[in-house]
């Protein structure tokens, strides 16, 4: 809210130019954006192509620690060119570079502002529709309307008034109570309550979180694809659905790619969606039937925990007994890192709009791929060919092997996506919600009354 | 007295450095990394590890602890490693409201468990003890966060006398910075309250049988004269001394209560360090909690000694 992209999304969930006005790659290897002009950040001083390469090169140097540093690691020169343009040069193309630059991780700031020495953790200071004004530690955050935004007439609101709640209870009973106008993360066994209200609306998608079971491919037996295609086959997604979140969600049974991304593969669907019989077969041909085997998940989460249950649960089925032990987050995370369990149950959201996000599960050098300790030379390649390519029917052919060959192989098994979203009174009006990867900006929202 | 206080004072420092090291060296055996925390789910080994360096946690545990004792000696608790944000400053702040809340309803259960305990032992295996006992009973049975759910769903959603809100600061609006104390510290108090109560009902039974007290009524003092005179003023040592634990547990251990109101306090601020791996936080607010607690065992051994003269503190 108080920072700005180089790049954001619209409605449809279609790329387009936020502090940058145009934008595209010139050549195979060189992106150009086109800097918006006479946009200032809230201390009054004018942005200008300086900063926007300051801020990209901080996002690429190590010292910074930047999450966004690895989708830098092919870019060769980061410099400002004629007309107020920033270009950068890339090492090999990069289809998905685009979405990286709109993704929250990738802020712009002032050069001058954070050369002063400032702690941006505990200050804020961009061009975004909000300005940082005050913050009461645990009580809450104030921001007030940027009147210089450059977008004319945005931002609507005068003032948000942040305030952290972290029991589901107390925060859903604020909103349905009037003291709050507007709340996030709203715990599926209340989403029926807030459908029902006609004071309350529920703004949501079953796309971008979903959960998986994770492998530790270094152990026995499920290196062995028999028993992964068994863990596969041994749950079915809609019954998980159902038992996990009562339904607010939706089951995955072929690709992760989501309807409307590149890749999306229609005539994947249904390949694995709880047939106990052929799951037992390959238990039975791996020599494992019954198998009682370790699995790992947390108890932080209740989107990660319920899925983990359910399919626990549905295991049983197909005579795997899976003993399901519930970590704290970051103890879990370490003993997922340590591969210290055969089999872990996780979720997450997909963290870009590009199917280049199946990198980090599939490609050996992914973060979470060398948490499975896997490798495969052919999803390797495909992988690449897909990131650095840039025509979009073959990418659509590219992303559509990937899945397969992950649905044949399965490094990592997808189950079910979890309905996520917002609740608002009936009178706050213009907010849509978009996915997991499209940064809330509150911009558009107004308050009817 | 000042002889006691001195002794007391030399066991503080000793207990605190004790409790300080072992908290240090605990966190850093918990797995969990603060960096993997903050970088988020797809951070790589290499970020992992370039985080580590900028918050100073790759360096040897010997230099880390030696650097934070010699800083906590100086009284600087040092920067929150996730926030940024002093870790005092964050402390004194959040203590205050603790504090508030904690004395509140200890006040509140006092008034109300002293005299109940006190009738329920004047009137033993009769109606009223068993009326009191059982809800005595059912106070300690209700889980804090049940009653609390409870009472957010009726005062805040069907009645809607006392809306959730956010936290307002004493200063900013006195009358609804009272209205928002009323749930949480009453959550507080009924717990507490049962505790107290049978506590109070036990000692005053015991007090009961003591042969002064038969004197006391031999000598035809009246009821009203032997109960305030002779027993409820030597029944309250233990009570005075469940208080000061209860006090001192629920400095840090109220998060439940801190998460259901929203209310802002040391608990909730522990709770966040543990969970993010925060060292500093969770190591400062440790360290004033164990402080705290010595203290409010001091000032109980000191009301022992007020409250029952033969006591001598020495």
């Amino acid at each position: 809210m108080c920072y700005s992209t180089l790049l954001t999304y619209d409605r449809d969930n279609n790329l387009i130019g936020d502090l940058a006005e145009e934008f595209g790659w010139v050549e195979d290897t060189t992106y150009q954006l086109k800097i918006r002009q006479g946009v200032t950040f809230h201390d009054g001083s004018d942005l200008t192509p300086d900063d926007v390469v300051f801020s990209l090169k901080r996002i690429q140097d190590p010292e910074t620690a930047a999450t966004n540093a690895p989708f830098f690691a092919e870019v060769s020169d980061i410099a400002t060119g004629d007309d107020n343009t920033v270009n950068l040069t890339f090492n090999k193309p990069f289809a998905a570079f685009p979405f990286i630059l709109a993704s929250t991780n990738s802020y712009i700031v002032s050069q001058k502002w954070i050369e002063s020495g400032v702690d941006p953790k505990t200050e804020m200071m961009g061009t975004g529709p909000f300005v940082f004004k005050e913050r009461v530690p645990g009580v809450s955050i104030t921001l007030e309307k940027n009147p210089n935004y450059f977008l004319p007439d945005l931002p609507y609101l005068d003032s948000i008034l942040y305030q952290p709640m972290p029991d589901d209870t107390s925060r859903m009973t604020a909103l349905r109570s009037g003291s709050v106008d507007f709340v996030d993360y709203v715990p599926y066994t209340q989403m029926g309550i807030i459908d029902s209200d006609p004071n309350l609306v529920f703004e949501s998608d079953s796309i971008s979180g979903f959960g998986w079971i994770g492998f530790n491919h270094e152990t026995d037996p499920v290196s062995d694809v028999r028993i992964r295609q068994a863990f596969a086959h041994g749950m079915n997604r809609d019954t998980m659905v159902e038992t996990a979140f009562a339904g607010y969600g939706s089951p995955i049974t072929g690709g992760l790619i989501p309807e409307g991304m590149i890749g999306y593969s229609e005539d994947l669907e249904g390949t694995y969606n709880g047939d106990y019989d052929a799951a037992k077969a390959l238990l039975d041909e791996a020599g494992h039937n019954p198998l009682d085997i370790d699995m790992l998940s947390t108890s932080s989460y209740s989107v990660i925990q319920r899925p983990a249950e359910a399919a626990q649960a549905e295991l049983t089925e197909a005579n795997i007994n899976a003993n399901l032990e519930l970590q704290e987050w970051l103890t879990f995370r370490q003993s997922v890192a340590d591969g210290t369990f055969p089999v872990h149950a996780w979720g997450t959201a997909i963290d870009y709009g590009d199917p280049d996000f199946l990198w980090n599960y599939m490609h050996s050098t992914g973060n979470s791929t060398k948490w499975f300790r896997f490798k495969d030379d052919q999803l390797d390649s495909m992988l690449e060919e897909g990131r650095f390519s840039t025509d979009e029917d073959l990418r659509n052919e590219i992303y559509h092997d990937i899945q397969a060959r992950a649905l044949e192989i399965l490094p990592w098994i997808y189950t079910i996506r979890r309905t996520q979203g917002e609740a608002m009174a009936s009178y706050v009006k213009g907010y849509t919600h978009l996915q997991s990867w499209v940064p809330i900006t509150m911009r558009e929202i107004w308050l009817d009354q | 007295m000042g002889t006691f206080i001195a002794r007391r004072l030399i066991t503080l420092v000793v207990q605190v450095l004790l409790v300080a090291t072992i908290v240090f060296l605990m966190l850093r055996l918990v797995p969990g990394d603060p960096a993997r925390g903050i970088l988020g789910e797809t951070a790589s080994d290499e970020q992992v590890a370039a985080m580590q360096h900028r918050l100073g946690i790759d360096r040897p545990l010997w230099k880390q602890y030696t650097e934070w004792l010699g800083n906590t000696l100086q009284l600087d608790l040092g920067k929150s490693l996730i926030s940024g944000r002093s870790i005092s400053s964050d402390i004194a702040i959040r203590i205050t409201r603790s504090l508030e809340l904690i004395v509140i309803s200890v006040i509140l259960s006092l008034i109300v468990a002293i005299p109940l305990g006190t009738i329920a032992a004047l009137r033993a295996n009769r109606l009223a003890d068993f009326l009191l006992s059982s809800l005595a009973m059912l106070g300690l049975s209700i889980p804090g966060f049940v009653i609390g759910t409870i009472f957010v769903l009726l005062f805040g959603l069907v009645w809607k006398v006392l809306p959730q809100s956010q936290y307002v600061s004493w200063t900013d609006d006195p009358i609804a910075h009272m209205k928002l104390l009323i749930l949480p510290s009453l959550t507080l108090a009924i717990g507490n309250a049962a505790v107290i109560l049978r506590m109070m009902r036990s000692s005053m039974l015991e007090v009961l049988r003591q042969d002064y007290v038969r004197t006391a009524r031999a000598k035809g003092l009246t009821e009203t004269a032997v109960i305030r005179g002779h027993t409820v003023r030597n029944a309250i040592n233990p009570v005075v001394s469940i208080v000061g634990l209860e006090c001192a547990t629920l400095l840090g251990g109220m998060v439940i209560v801190e998460q259901i109101f929203n209310w802002p306090g040391l608990s909730s601020l522990l709770l966040s360090g543990v969970l993010s791996r925060d060292y500093p936080v969770v190591q400062g607010v440790v360290l004033v909690i164990a402080v705290l607690t010595i203290v409010i065992n001091v000032i109980v051994d000191i009301l022992y000694g007020v409250l029952d003269p033969r006591i001598r503190l020495s």
